[in-house]
């Protein structure tokens, strides 16, 4: 593992107080009647979430990410810029990712105006990703989906001049037209924060990251997959000029541990089989709207959707996807595998995951920063100094 | 078993119109009736093969939907106003009798009201594109696929064949075109928000069929039609849905004498 390896915790924020009849809705997004959202248990939960990512911070995360989804029990991030700021003045050392608003839900101009304020406000520590958006926010927004791949290039494009050019300019495009781009403020860092794509494999979104030289994070995808599209991006990145680093290709893992293999299983199992069969819970017509996907990725997914279908399945779900639950050193073992495979230093850790209770995800973050962090860190600094000499 | 051609009875040309493959059913010789098809082309067009007996029938398919390309330039309703004038051009077509069926409905609407002088007899068959008042129109977009054939007919058996029996990947993949095509030129309205200000332009002789039945676009809507082409005449055909034509033959026969 070269250079400095990188932890983040990432936080879905869910609603999680869903009604006993709940597995009679057929989603949990798009259509889940809001009337089961109790404010004051959602009060309650910001408060718990927003202390997990302090938490995060104080024992030596590197970053804190949030992103954005409309309409669903599985995340109340509606609005992630909302929460960056609000957790900015007590996170005191982390990045703050915000991976991210989708460009096509807002105007261009405001989100670079946003990312700017929250970039000096935290004094550079921000980090951002200019996601699509799920199928499912297609069903929320009034946003057409036939056109949202298009309508996002020319919304990064905005962004990317808004910050890398002097204003004001102009821009004239197919969905907007701008007489004087000139935000205020500007962003901190120069010539702007990070940015990263983060997508599902689409050829189309890899294109769009080899492009600008972006970082890149599969979401959903298994680990073969997740293989092949870091393999596929670096090498249409470098084909448009741009070398890929290890660092900007973070590796999204669920991770929990516990003291025994058989401990941490009991403990966490329960709140991964709820984010894989209740959070994410929708339907095929919700996650690919018409105009969405290509027609030959429609078909891709639907012959995969049928492969996985068959409930919740912890062995497979281990196989498939980068799952790492068991003791520190056996986390440690597997995180420096995948690192190593995928070709990252960048873990992107899933370690509040579900329903996951508060004492859970305190304990969880805790031997984290204990006993795997360091090492990690330890050993991939001694492979340099060997390197070096 | 196998699912019977729907394209069977027809001719079929291959067109290029300013770039896009179009593709042409044409069936019988005389005078041109253009039908101008709705969202989905599964169910074929069997239905308008009485009319091959007098007229030279002339099936296109809308770029993004069956046979013809795809051409993601084509955004709005009115850029396929203007590839019909490029198709008809290419056909030789000058004047003509048009059928539109519920999208194709709204299509043949929009085309006469801007080329009414070519347009010599006009019928629209459940179309869509108003904005319903009392009984909101359906939206087809905010429908489950897997819902709306049953809401076409009355008598499922007319289109049963037509329909795959268990889970069929490429004919989810023809419908999931054909829906994105739609929701490139419908998705923000269902609706076009223009066209009632303009429907007094369809100063041609013009038929409003509807089935009874329409669960999709109700018959409450054929009234409203009317509102705005008031010398229009309706035909509405008991125990039929939102495919009158593939339902009844009366239909078919109703469109054939008001043609003529």
């Amino acid at each position: 593992m070269s250079g400095n390896v990188r932890f983040n915790l990432m936080h879905f924020m869910p609603y999680v107080h869903l009604p006993e009849n709940h597995k009679e809705f057929h989603s949990l997004w798009v259509d889940f009647p809001n009337k089961y959202y109790d404010p004051k248990r959602g009060h309650k939960l910001y408060q718990q979430y927003i202390a997990e990512l302090v938490l995060a911070d104080r024992l030596g995360f590197d970053a804190v990410v949030v992103n954005e989804h409309h309409n669903t029990a599985y995340s109340m991030m509606a609005a992630p810029n909302l929460i960056a700021a609000t957790i900015i003045p007590q996170i005191k050392n982390a990045k703050i990712c915000v991976w991210g608003t989708p460009p096509n839900l807002e105007y261009p101009n405001r989100l670079a105006e946003e990312y700017a304020m929250l970039d000096v406000l935290s004094q550079g520590r921000l980090e951002v990703a200019f996601p699509l958006g799920t199928g499912m926010e297609y069903w929320a927004n009034p946003i057409n989906p036939a056109t949202a791949r298009e309508r996002h290039e020319e919304s990064i494009d905005i962004i990317l001049q808004a910050w890398t050019q002097d204003g004001p300019t102009s821009y004239y495009g197919n969905f907007y037209t701008y007489r004087y781009l000139n935000p205020w403020p500007r962003p901190y860092q120069k010539p702007h924060p990070p940015c990263y794509i983060v997508g599902t494999g689409s050829p189309e979104t890899i294109a769009l990251a080899a492009k600008y030289g972006f970082g890149y994070s599969s979401v959903f995808v298994t680990k073969q997959r997740a293989l092949e599209l870091n393999q596929q991006l670096r090498r249409a990145a470098a084909e448009k000029g741009h070398h890929i680093r290890p660092e900007q290709l973070p590796l999204g893992v669920i991770v929990y541990i516990a003291e025994s293999k058989e401990k941490a299983e009991e403990e966490a199992i329960p709140h991964i089989r709820y984010f894989f069969e209740d959070a994410l819970r929708t339907t095929p017509r919700f996650l690919s709207p018409p105009g969405y996907l290509s027609v030959d990725q429609l078909k891709k997914r639907a012959a995969l959707a049928d492969k996985l279908h068959g409930g919740f399945n912890f062995e497979a779900i281990n196989e498939s996807f980068f799952v790492a639950v068991g003791t520190a050193d056996q986390v440690v073992e597997k995180l420096e595998e995948w690192g190593e495979a995928m070709g990252t230093n960048h873990f992107h850790i899933l370690g509040a995951i579900g329903n996951m209770t508060h004492w859970k995800v305190v304990k969880n973050l805790s031997l984290l920063a204990q006993d795997v962090i360091p090492r990690m860190r330890a050993r991939a600094g001694a492979e340099r100094r060997v390197a070096a000499e | 078993m196998a699912r019977p051609d729907p394209l069977a009875g027809f001719e079929r040309e291959i067109h290029t119109v300013n770039g896009v493959k179009t593709v042409v059913l044409t069936a019988g010789r005389g005078e041109p009736l253009v039908f101008l098809h709705g969202a989905g082309t599964w169910h074929g067009f069997k239905f308008a093969l009485p009319w091959a007996e007098k007229y030279r029938v002339i099936i296109p398919f809308h770029p993004g939907f069956g046979e013809s390309g795809d051409d993601p330039g084509l955004s709005d309703m009115h850029d396929y106003v203007l590839h019909y004038l490029d198709l008809f051009d290419a056909l030789g077509i000058d004047k003509l009798r048009l059928v539109g069926f519920s999208l194709g409905g709204l299509l043949a609407a929009k085309f006469a009201m801007e080329h009414g002088r070519r347009v010599e007899r006009l019928v629209l068959v459940g179309p869509a594109g108003l904005r319903g008042q009392a009984r909101p129109t359906s939206d087809v977009l905010s429908l489950p696929p897997e819902q709306i054939p049953a809401m076409l007919v009355t008598n499922f058996d007319v289109i049963k064949p037509y329909l795959p029996e268990g889970p069929d990947l490429d004919f989810m993949g023809d419908r999931y075109r054909e829906g994105g095509t739609l929701a490139r030129l419908l998705w923000e309205h269902p609706y076009d928000l223009k066209i009632s200000r303009h429907l007094h332009r369809l100063t041609m002789p013009t038929l409003l069929v509807w089935g009874e039945d329409d669960r999709l676009i109700p018959v409450q809507m054929a009234e409203i039609w009317r509102r705005f082409i008031p010398k229009a005449d309706i035909q509405i055909f008991k125990g039929a849905g939102h495919l009158v034509l593939d339902e009844k033959r009366e239909a078919v026969d109703a469109v054939q004498r008001f043609l003529t």
